[in-house]
């Protein structure tokens, strides 16, 4: 892709997709080995690119169970450089909280990347162009995006592992609202609540679509997410070149039917891949990744019957 | 990536002071058209332009001619209706509209035709949450009174036309209204000043201090967060004996010890100093922090940097001049 280069393809019509689960038990272990082992197996055309990491970054977090870990950041960022990137940026415009660089300091992501007035964009405060919106399945005909984002060769969805109160999940879809501007929308970009939050996940995917998803599932967070759950480790990390399809995955390890996740619903439509028997898995299988998450009893239904085997 | 747009080496050590330092960076940062950008080289939008504004004005040296083309700027680009414009330079926003406004009014003589119509605009834009039809929708749906426990009918600003009630905007809006004359203010105004302290008081959070505007979700208290705090003190400032003023300020100086943005940094050292409380001199922490990652060049940042830098600014000064009764 990535903006606006990828067809919409109706989901009879589409071939498989392929999304990796690889098991990493905590932060201390080589996650850059992993990665760049993961990214090489899916032959990626990123040589000469210009590559955008669009990571989860909500606010300050010393407990790291919102927002994606630097290490995950840094590994991801390396293995696309060796892959011949032409440049790697880390991007994000957070969604309530002004202040970018006092989350940007929390995590220490400098010590990981180096200083970021090179190596991130705060997308809340980057220049815009008007994009017309592909689905319009929202109120939203046309949406202002950053430059940075409608300009990048190849767009990477990084978002944390997490529960969220109003939509059930918030994985690599859900993560593409931090692409839009607070300088147009405000903190929070209400507009997108009041457009219907699932409309407008899939309108801004439609739009700019992420051409991979790697997401950091070592530490996430289950019941009140995405900032006042619990961190659940998981101890995977779950990557793919097709946002729904890893997402569907996702919400399967975490016990949850992603049939019954509105926006993944209609993601499936024209997106990607939601069913499993459409998805090929690489590395560990669902059932042995799988840990089930705790959801607010709002989201009851989503919840999976488990699998025979599994845990419960 | 605009990294050939922004200013290269900073330079620290050669200002005797990070006053001096965000005093020329801001300076040097003025596009040609007379407005500023969110950082250097970038297109001219509202809210860095009236930052930049309201901060060089608070510098004695800075020339008339860069304040000058800076409100020409604005006043050129000030829409039909009154609002300014978003970044998009198209969609109007509430909260570019009270600053813009509020820029233009401290270096007016007095509200003119600009001032007028931006008044008009902010006092008639009501967000779009808690009206009757709404309430009743929202009540037969079942939704959102289960998620969020807030008062509806209690309606400031939204950050742009047709969303909720916000915490900033919603200050940002007040702050003006309390800087404008009362026979200048539309009919509007004081009761909308009354709705929007009211409803500050009802979205601050359990224990002090405001977050964006949610302070309990599913029945969990809400974390404030450093920005929303301070602009709802300042907002709030004619109230400063209240419950909630104490518990939020109280809330403010414990944190600011473990303040990382040099943004928040500056904006709780000006909130202390309006409320007249002892603040730890910051300047070398906030030296620290810009060094780290250059500010990430915001423009923003470095006006309250200077903001924070230059004492009291005349519209925060004092009791506001009371619109509203709560």
């Amino acid at each position: 892709m990535s903006y606006s280069n990828a067809r919409l393809v109706p989901s009879f019509n589409r071939p498989p997709s392929r999304v990796a689960i690889r098991a990493v038990p905590d932060y201390q272990a080589d996650v850059e080995a992993v990665l760049w082992e993961t990214l090489q197996e899916f032959q990626l055309p990123v040589r000469d690119k210009t590559v955008l990491i669009k990571p989860n970054f909500v606010e300050p977090d010393i407990q790291g169970m919102i927002n994606t870990h630097p290490i995950v950041i840094r590994a991801a960022r390396e293995a696309f450089l060796r892959l011949g990137a032409k440049s790697v940026t880390i991007a994000e415009g957070p969604g309530h909280e002004r202040d970018t660089e006092g989350i940007l300091e929390v995590l220490r992501l400098r010590d990981y990347v180096g200083p970021l007035d090179r190596a991130f964009v705060d997308l809340n405060t980057d220049e815009v162009t008007e994009v017309p919106t592909r689905t319009q399945a929202s109120r939203l005909k046309a949406l202002f995006l950053p430059k940075t984002v409608v300009g990048a060769d190849f767009v990477v969805s990084m978002p944390k592992m997490k529960t969220h109160h109003w939509v059930g999940v918030t994985l690599s879809l859900k993560n593409m609202f931090g692409i839009v501007p607070g300088n147009c929308y405000g903190w929070p970009k209400n507009v997108l609540h009041w457009a219907g939050i699932s409309k407008s996940i899939l309108d801004i995917n439609s739009t700019v679509r992420p051409d991979f998803a790697i997401v950091d599932g070592i530490v996430g967070m289950e019941g009140n997410g995405p900032i006042q759950g619990t961190p659940k480790a998981s101890g995977v990390l779950v990557a793919g070149d097709d946002p729904v399809a890893v997402d569907a995955t996702c919400a399967r390890i975490m016990g949850l039917a992603p049939e019954r996740i509105d926006y993944l619903k209609r993601a499936a439509l024209l997106l990607g891949n939601m069913q499993e028997e459409k998805i090929e898995q690489l590395g560990e299988d669902i059932l042995s990744a799988r840990t089930p998450f705790e959801i607010l009893p709002a989201f009851r239904q989503l919840r999976a019957s488990a699998p025979q085997g599994a845990r419960n | 990536m605009p990294t050939d747009a922004k200013l290269e080496n900073p330079a620290w050590k050669i200002h005797s002071s990070s006053e001096d330092f965000f005093y020329g960076f801001l300076r040097r940062a003025q596009n040609p058209d007379g407005g500023w950008g969110y950082r250097p080289g970038y297109q001219s939008s509202a809210e860095p332009t009236a930052w930049s504004i309201l901060a060089l004005r608070e510098k004695e040296a800075a020339d008339g001619q860069t304040l000058a083309s800076a409100s020409d700027w604005l006043r050129r680009t000030q829409r039909a209706e009154g609002a300014w414009p978003t970044s998009s330079g198209k969609d109007p926003g509430c909260w570019t509209t009270a600053l813009s406004c509020l820029a233009i009014l401290k270096l007016a003589t007095s509200p003119d035709d600009a001032i007028t119509r931006g008044l008009q605009w902010l006092c008639a834009s009501w967000p779009a949450e808690g009206n009757l039809l709404w309430r009743l929708r929202q009540r037969w749906l079942r939704k959102s009174e289960e998620i969020v426990r807030q008062d509806h009918s209690l309606r400031g600003w939204s950050w742009t036309p047709d969303t909720a009630s916000w915490v900033e905007p919603t200050c940002y809006a007040l702050i003006l209204l309390q800087n404008v004359p009362e026979e200048s203010c539309p009919a509007e105004a004081r009761k909308r000043v009354t709705l929007g302290e009211k409803m500050l008081y009802d979205r601050v959070c359990p224990g002090g201090g405001w977050n964006a505007g949610n302070p309990l979700v599913y029945g969990v208290p809400g974390v404030p967060r450093i920005a929303p705090t301070v602009w709802a003190l300042l907002a709030l400032r004619n109230h400063r004996d209240r419950a909630a003023n104490v518990e939020s300020l109280e809330w403010l100086e414990r944190n600011c010890e473990n303040i990382q943005g040099p943004g928040s940094l500056a904006l709780a050292q000006l909130c202390l100093r309006v409320y007249g409380r002892p603040a730890k001199p910051a300047e070398s922490r906030l030296d620290d922090l810009c060094q780290n990652n250059q500010f990430l060049q915001s423009i923003p940042v470095a006006a309250w940097a200077l903001l924070a830098a230059s004492g009291v600014p005349d519209w925060l000064e004092g009791p506001p001049q009371a619109r509203g009764k709560l």
